[in-house]
């Protein structure tokens, strides 16, 4: 039940709504978690702000009492950044769901954060435009979300990740004031450069009511392929040598054996079950482009020793394919209950030198480790299938097992999180990653947004 | 899948949930798109996985078996069972959902309406009556068991009522099924309205009384009805169909209304679609007797759900209302139902309306265009 004193909860039922601020035990209780395995704490109470002005207004009452204000867009992250591990309001983006502009002549979007990357995408491409980011979870993430977590997805290579997209924010500071950053303008070096400091926050720095992303034209044609490897250190190598000569395609993603098998009982496309891993490829652009830059990849994969290569013959069947490489995370749980995934990113050249790494620290610690993920940005998904989460000493071996992959990620020159944040599940190796140094500079700015500490405490610059 | 009834697990003592059952959700969340409740209100607890987040802490104990949320939001869940089919991880959302309901709806909780509705299709001979009372088996062939015949047609205990041509329909259409007339309910009602066991055993005894292939027009009752006798021993009219038109492709002429070919959509019956993964046959008809339109909504609930309907109106209206719209929008002639919920939940918004569109039975349809065949002739 809410600790909430009465006061508090009286204040935030004028500022939203009565009927927008939840306190019962069984409310609370859906959002003690997102989709981290693992974290879980019961918030003490759950509000749907429906503006900025009501957004601000919740966020002086929790300053005034300190309490603290954990947003949340769908509850897709992976990295229990939407966790309210020190309890508090979790504070509920969803109805703040209206694309408010589409510009074709600016080639810009302007939306509310609680609208889905799929709604804003569908939208843009009704008007022929393309909203590039397209992390996995694109039907369920919201756009919001993606900003605060600087989501990446399966067009990465080619297009960049959320920030590349993000012109203007409207959020609000954890003392209520409404701040614009950014805007219309795809110039515009007044002032630091805050729009990127919010982009990746995590929901620690400010509450982000409003989007305006850049857009671009779509392209004329979108195709993909599939390559069959022995053994997922071949797909890397052949991803490799695709980038060595020049090819720069919107899709380059790899399933290992154990994530051919699950999403193949769960798709049924006939994907093939005797190969040690898949490399979906794909490409957009004019229709004579794509269709060289797929032969090329298709020969870059037969040199380096693919068993087969085929190319999706119609828009639908990409369609599935895209679709289902989407699915390979919760696909996985066919093989065990609990499915603990990291993004650890290595610069591209190592990836297959990162694939080894990953077999052999399975190996070491006895678990079983299924990898996945955006071969052409380096960005690695293995995932720990481990069958009940009540298996304690299971569970252990994974932790330690993740240590290993980041020390060895960090140690290839890359990185502890690629597009998922760090939330709470990563904080912990994030000091190894940044220094001291930054550290302390990451707690002085958290210091100049949120002096009182309310905003997703205990995540980032705490 | 097995044709018994082992093949379904059950809760352990004491527990509420099969634990295999509640363990497979990761809770990535990627049914929260399909899911209309959510789509309404925006609110986790109102999601596929809110609310096995909320099963989870009933069965652990973190919850209150008492808790008003879990009794609002296992009453405020359709049911329909869209979460299942873009589930990656295969979560069985429609099994767990029937278990929580046994909790919920335990005794006296149970509402009124649904203690009433479930009583009444309980009763074999009070069906017959209905039955003979609204001549839903009455035909010129004989209405008992044929010679030798290992098809059936089940007859549906309120559709027989409430809808007597749907079931002569579909014995014109397909000639030679059985319909003996003592036949009871298939217990899907019972089985979505908190009485699991009575569900199973009702089905188990239908499955008795008409021993081979039983054809049923209701999608809810052919998906409940696979679940507990096995996929095999059912067809729902659209797959029958599927194999009986091409055998006579000759058989169906077109559906004309005012000189012209008739605009008809479909809309899908979740159960048949989500449970059993029938969408493709009935379209296939449709298209081939009239010209069908394909709306973005046909997918998704119309807020019929069995008993929603009468147990939530208010709730039951706001999802049905924006695809009564969309359908209006559309320019249709008919709109096609599966399944008699489904129909009478079209059929009472329409006229609510005072809508040129009508509703009807996808068997009155094809009928309409059998007869249009035979008059050519």
């Amino acid at each position: 039940m809410t600790t909430l004193p009465g006061p508090v909860l009286d204040a935030l039922r004028a500022a939203v709504g009565a009927e927008h601020v939840r306190t019962a035990a069984g409310d609370l209780a859906a959002y003690a978690r997102d989709a981290t395995p693992l974290f879980h704490r019961r918030p003490d109470a759950v509000v749907f702000p429906g503006s900025a002005a009501e957004v601000a207004a919740v966020l002086r009452i929790a300053t005034e009492h300190r309490v603290p204000v954990v947003p949340r867009g769908a509850g897709s992250n992976l990295a229990a950044a939407t966790v309210p591990t020190q309890g508090g309001i979790v504070l509920v983006m969803t109805r703040m769901n209206r694309i408010l502009e589409i510009s074709p002549d600016e080639l810009l979007a302007r939306v509310e954060p609680g609208v889905t990357n799929a709604a804003l995408a569908d939208a843009a491409a009704a008007q022929g435009l393309l909203f590039a980011p397209d992390p996995g979870s694109r039907t369920v993430a919201t756009v919001g979300g993606n900003v605060a977590t600087c989501a990446g997805g399966l067009r990465g290579l080619k297009y960049g990740v959320t920030r590349n997209y993000v012109l203007g924010l409207e959020a609000v500071l954890p003392t209520g004031e409404i701040i614009r950053t950014g805007g219309r303008l795809w110039k515009d070096v007044a002032g630091y450069d805050l729009t990127r400091l919010l982009t990746g926050s995590e929901g620690t720095l400010a509450v982000i009511t409003e989007v305006t992303v850049a857009l671009l034209p779509a392209p004329a044609e979108s195709r993909t392929g599939v390559a069959y490897f022995p053994s997922l250190a071949d797909a890397g190598r052949a991803v490799a040598r695709v980038l060595r000569g020049g090819l720069v395609p919107a899709t380059l993603e790899f399933l290992d054996r154990r994530c051919i098998a699950a999403v193949e009982e769960y798709a049924g496309l006939g994907l093939r079950l005797d190969a040690g891993a898949l490399l979906l490829f794909g490409d957009d652009g004019p229709p004579e482009t794509v269709a060289d830059s797929l032969a090329r990849i298709g020969e870059a994969c037969a040199a380096e020793g693919a068993l087969e290569v085929t190319c999706a013959r119609e828009v639908a069947e990409s369609e599935a394919l895209l679709a289902a490489r989407r699915c390979a995370l919760p696909a996985l749980s066919r093989l065990g209950s609990l499915t603990i995934l990291e993004d650890a990113t290595v610069p591209r050249p190592r990836i297959a030198e990162m694939v080894d790494r990953i077999d052999r620290i399975a190996e070491k610690h006895g678990v079983t480790i299924a990898t996945f993920g955006h071969a052409g940005d380096g960005n690695l998904h293995p995932t720990c299938v481990v069958p009940s989460a009540e298996d304690t000493e299971a569970v252990r071996a994974a932790e330690r097992a993740f240590a290993d992959v980041f020390a060895a990620a960090l140690d290839l020159g890359g990185t502890i999180t690629g597009e998922h944040g760090v939330g709470a599940a990563k904080l912990a190796y994030l000091p190894a990653r940044l220094g001291e140094d930054q550290m302390a500079l990451l707690r002085r700015i958290k210091a100049a947004f949120d002096p009182a500490g309310i905003l997703n405490p205990g995540k980032l610059g705490s | 899948m097995s044709g018994t009834t082992a093949a379904r697990g059950s809760a352990g003592p004491g527990q509420i949930f099969e634990p295999d059952l509640l363990s497979r959700c990761i809770s990535c969340g990627f049914c929260l798109p399909a899911c209309p409740t959510y789509a309404l209100t925006g609110d986790e607890a109102s999601s596929p996985r809110g609310r096995i987040t909320l099963m989870r802490a009933l069965q652990s104990g973190d919850l209150d078996p008492d808790d008003p949320t879990l009794r609002e939001q296992s009453s405020f869940c359709l049911g329909c069972r869209a979460c299942e089919p873009v589930c990656p991880a295969g979560v069985q959302y429609g099994r767990l959902l029937e278990q929580w309901r046994v909790h919920q709806w335990r005794g006296r909780r149970r509402p009124l309406l649904a203690r009433a509705l479930t009583l009444v299709a309980g009763q074999r001979w009070l069906l017959r009556l209905l039955g003979l009372v609204r001549g839903a088996a009455r035909t010129r062939s004989p209405a008992g068991g044929l010679p030798g015949s290992t098809r059936y047609l089940m007859l549906g205990c309120y559709e027989r009522g409430l809808f007597p041509r749907v079931s002569r329909a579909a014995r014109r259409l397909v000639p030679g099924l059985s319909v003996p007339t003592d036949q009871g309910c298939c217990g899907a009602l019972h089985a979505h309205n908190g009485d699991l066991a009575t569900g199973e055993a009702l089905a188990r005894e239908l499955g008795r009384r008409l021993p081979g292939v039983v054809v049923t027009t209701s999608g809810g009752c052919a998906a409940h009805l696979a679940g507990v006798l096995g996929r095999d021993r059912v067809r729902e009219l659209s797959e029958e169909l599927a194999v009986a038109v091409p055998r006579d492709p000759a058989g169906l002429g077109e559906v004309r209304v005012g000189g012209r070919r008739a605009r008809v959509t479909l809309q899908d019956s979740c159960h048949l679609r989500n449970g059993l993964g029938v969408w493709r046959e009935p379209r296939a008809i449709l298209e081939r007797i009239a010209d069908y339109v394909e709306l973005p909504s046909a997918a998704t609930c119309c807020g019929a759900a069995g008993t929603y309907a009468m147990l939530r109106p208010r709730d039951s209206r706001r999802i049905l209302d924006p695809k009564l719209d969309e359908i209006e929008a559309a320019g249709v002639d008919y709109v096609v139902a599966v399944n008699p919920g489904c129909l009478r939940q079209l059929r009472t918004g329409l006229r609510r309306r005072r809508s040129p569109v009508r509703a009807v039975h996808l068997a009155e349809l094809v009928e309409m265009a059998a007869r249009a065949a035979s008059a050519d002739r």
